[in-house]
C-alpha cells in the first residue's frame, strides 16, 4: 500500500555505507528504516551515513527511529550521521528542536570525508 | 462560487498504521485537485500521520478493531482535516511540549503532537458522544491567482 511513499537505496563509499532514503518517511514506512539501520548496525558496519536529500517530509515517527538507530550505533561502536537536511526538511528537525541531536554533515561528499 | 472549488473525502480506516496510506494518498489528492503548494501540503500530511498514529498507537489500550473516521476538507485558501475515533479520551491542546533536554539526548516523548501545533493554522477538539473529534486546519495561499480568478 505505502511501497510507492519511500525507497531505501544503499551504496558504498570506502568504509561507509550510505542509506539513501527517498519520498516520505512516517507511520507507515518508519520500520522500514529501522529494519535496515539495526541490520547495518548488527552487521558490523562501523560508519553509516544516512542520506535525507531526497525526503520530501518525515514525521516524527521518522525522528524517532533516527534516535534509536543512533543510540544503537553508539552501543555498536558505530557512528551513525546525517547529511542533506535541506529545505522542507531541515525545518521539520527546527521545529522538533532536532537538529543538535545528531551528527548532520552538508553534503554526501563532505559527510563520506568526515566519516572515512 | 467559491463551494464549487471545495473537495471532500471521507475515509473510514482501521486502527492499523499500514492504513495510513489511505489518508496520505486521499490528502495529496485533494491537494493535487485544488492546487494546493508543496510546502503547506506536506505539513498537512505531517500533521494528519503525527494524530492518527498517535491515536493508533495509544487510543485503544486493549487493542481491538477500531476505527477511526476522516473527513478531508479542501477549501480555495484552506483544507481542514476532521479525524473522529472512539478511543480514551485525547485532547492534543492539553499535551506537554517534549520535555528539553542536553544535546545530543534528546528524546521524542511528545515530538508527534507538538509537531502537529507547529504545522498547522488551528487546532480544535472536542469530546462528543464518548468519541475524540480533533479537527486541523491548514492555510494556503495558491499556485496561480490566475487560476482562483478562473475557478471563482
Amino acid at each position: 500500500m505505502s511501497n510507492s511513499a519511500l525507497s531505501i537505496e544503499q551504496f558504498h563509499s570506502g568504509v561507509v555505507r550510505i542509506v539513501a532514503l527517498k519520498g516520505r518517511v512516517d507511520s507507515t514506512s518508519a520500520n522500514d528504516v529501522m529494519a535496515c539501520l539495526s541490520n547495518l548496525i548488527s552487521g558490523g558496519e562501523k560508519a553509516i551515513l544516512v542520506d535525507l536529500g531526497g525526503l520530501l517530509y518525515l514525521t516524527s515517527a521518522a525522528f524517532r527511529v533516527l534516535l534509536v538507530a543512533t543510540d544503537e550505533a553508539e552501543r555498536g561502536a558505530a557512528r551513525l550521521a546525517l547529511c542533506n537536511v535541506i529545505g522542507h526538511v531541515r525545518e521539520l528537525f527546527e521545529m522538533g528542536g532536532l537538529l543538535d541531536a545528531f551528527t548532520i554533515h552538508g553534503s554526501r561528499e563532505e559527510a563520506v570525508d568526515r566519516l572515512s | 462560487m467559491p463551494q464549487s472549488t471545495a473537495r471532500t473525502a471521507e475515509i473510514v480506516i482501521r486502527n492499523d498504521m499500514a492504513e495510513l496510506a489511505n489518508l496520505r494518498d486521499s490528502l495529496e489528492r485533494i491537494g493535487a485537485e485544488l492546487g494546493v503548494p508543496g510546502k503547506p501540503l506536506m505539513q498537512l500530511q505531517v500533521a494528519l500521520d503525527e494524530i492518527a498514529s498517535n491515536a493508533i498507537k495509544y487510543g485503544w489500550p486493549d487493542g481491538g478493531n477500531h476505527k477511526l473516521f476522516v473527513r478531508i476538507t479542501g477549501q480555495q485558501d484552506r483544507i481542514e482535516v476532521e479525524i473522529v475515533d472512539d478511543g480514551r479520551e485525547f485532547d492534543p491542546r492539553d499535551a506537554p511540549p517534549p520535555e528539553p533536554q542536553p544535546a545530543g539526548r534528546r528524546r521524542p516523548g511528545g515530538l508527534d503532537i507538538h509537531m502537529v501545533k507547529e504545522l498547522v493554522d488551528r487546532l480544535e477538539y472536542e469530546r462528543v458522544g464518548g468519541r475524540n473529534r480533533t479537527v486541523v486546519t491548514k492555510r494556503y495561499a495558491r499556485r496561480r491567482a490566475s487560476e482562483r480568478r478562473t475557478l471563482i
